[in-house]
């Protein structure tokens, strides 16, 4: 039989291979063929996209925790390293996770604050960031009755000079809000949105954006996350 | 607004599958809070049983991680490739165990259904279904009841020709002839949506 030249069988074949009713000998015979025919191989592909969409047509339903537990377990992964460009997932879980670090870090420094820099007894938002290694990167310091905002890197901490560092409040949900840039790579006063303070802000972050900040047409960020950490609140 | 992001947008599943192939461990996590709900309910729908799905669920995804990196866009979408994998895995645990499985031969889909004919009544939106499941359940919904219910005996159930022609109590060349007529009609019901 020749089935490089026609055309309906091989339509015909390739459906029922993918529906599944192509069975037995047919069926390794098929593959077969495929084997030696990239463009039989496309068609194949084409039903699949075509039918494997059923697959949707049950209703969702969740597994038991125990399942994802069983998939680290078998692949033995490791806690994720990369974390940026994960701005629309809506677990937060990892973001979580993170938080609760910096605030450790975040509780040492009020105290190294309080005896130098604190002059006005008005700062009532402390934020430690930190980068991918745990190490302090940025202070941030919020006066929420004067709207203040007061962002400084911390010595040590280096930025090229053709990037911007950009603030960003995440919300539990949706998207993440500016907060706004430190144009010289070394501090910034900025003004302190409600938003940036909300009971919904799940975390605050820095990314490393063109000069000038995120250039994102939704006013998302484009770059990477470099340091994040959450707010203290100070009695 | 991303928020309002389908969570099964396939650029979003393209890249955390392409981020699972980089062995990035959050975009594998990612990859598997937005699709395991769904993916679990079509290996139930198989199964019928939660211990067998969730088995089948998790060497899904032990394969999923394994292969992402042959992973071909241009060929599959992301559910494409992930629903493909579970239907495998769940037919071979079916043969290996010979777990007898029930096979519903009732409507089809009933809900899917349902949700196109009345869309107030429930939205297509609520069942979670990406573009392409969107567009299959239309021109499913153009066939015939019986016809329909031949195509989902064999894709849901691994069934042959002479196993449906035996569940719907017809014969064995009305089912095939059925089956080739719905699946051409098929075709061409998505080439034309894919143009529109």
């Amino acid at each position: 039989m020749n089935l490089r030249d026609n055309l309906p069988l091989r339509e015909k074949l390739a459906a029922e291979y993918v529906l599944g009713t192509l069975k037995g000998g047919a069926r390794r015979r098929f593959e077969g063929w495929m084997h030696n025919d990239a463009a039989l191989r496309r068609t194949t592909s084409e039903w699949q996209q075509r039918l494997a969409p059923l697959a949707e047509f049950s209703a969702a339903q969740k597994p038991r925790a125990q399942v994802w537990r069983g998939i680290e377990r078998r692949l033995n992964l490791t806690p994720p390293a990369r974390f940026w460009q994960f701005w629309r997932n809506e677990s937060l879980l990892f973001w979580r996770a993170l938080g609760l670090a910096s605030t450790a870090i975040a509780a040492l420094l009020i105290v190294v604050l309080a005896g130098r820099t604190l002059e006005a007894p008005t700062i009532n938002y402390v934020a430690t960031l930190t980068d991918e290694k745990s190490q302090g990167a940025m202070l941030l310091t919020a006066d929420s009755a004067h709207h203040e905002l007061d962002a400084r890197l911390l010595a040590g901490v280096a930025v090229a000079d053709d990037k911007t560092l950009q603030l960003w409040a995440v919300p539990a949900k949706g998207a993440p809000r500016s907060l706004g840039i430190v144009a010289d790579n070394h501090s910034a006063k900025l003004t302190l949105p409600a938003y940036a303070i909300g009971g919904d802000v799940a975390l605050i972050a820095v990314t490393l954006e063109p000069k000038g900040g995120s250039r994102d047409p939704n006013g998302a960020p484009s770059g990477p996350i470099v340091y994040k950490g959450n707010w203290v609140k100070l009695m | 607004m991303l928020s309002d992001v389908n969570p099964l947008d396939p650029q979003q599943l393209r890249l955390w599958l392409q981020g699972a192939a980089r062995r990035d461990a959050l975009a594998f996590r990612l990859l598997y809070d937005a699709t395991s709900s769904k993916l679990f309910g079509f290996a139930l729908r198989i199964l019928h049983k939660r211990e067998l799905a969730e088995e089948v669920l998790q060497e899904s995804f032990v394969a999923v991680w394994n292969n992402a990196g042959s992973y071909q866009s241009h060929l599959a979408s992301p559910m494409t490739w992930m629903t493909t994998i579970v239907r495998n895995k769940a037919f071979d645990l079916l043969r290996r165990s010979n777990e007898a499985t029930e096979i519903d031969g009732e409507q089809f889909d009933s809900e899917v259904l349902d949700a196109l004919h009345d869309p107030q009544a429930t939205p297509i939106e609520a069942l979670e279904m990406s573009a392409d499941a969107k567009a299959l359940a239309w021109c499913m919904s153009t066939l015939e009841g019986a016809h329909r219910q031949a195509v989902g005996l064999a894709f849901f159930h691994d069934l042959s020709h002479s196993e449906v022609a035996q569940q719907l109590a017809i014969p064995i060349g009305t089912v095939k002839s059925w089956i080739r007529r719905s699946l051409e009609r098929l075709k061409t019901c998505l080439a034309k949506r894919e143009r529109a």
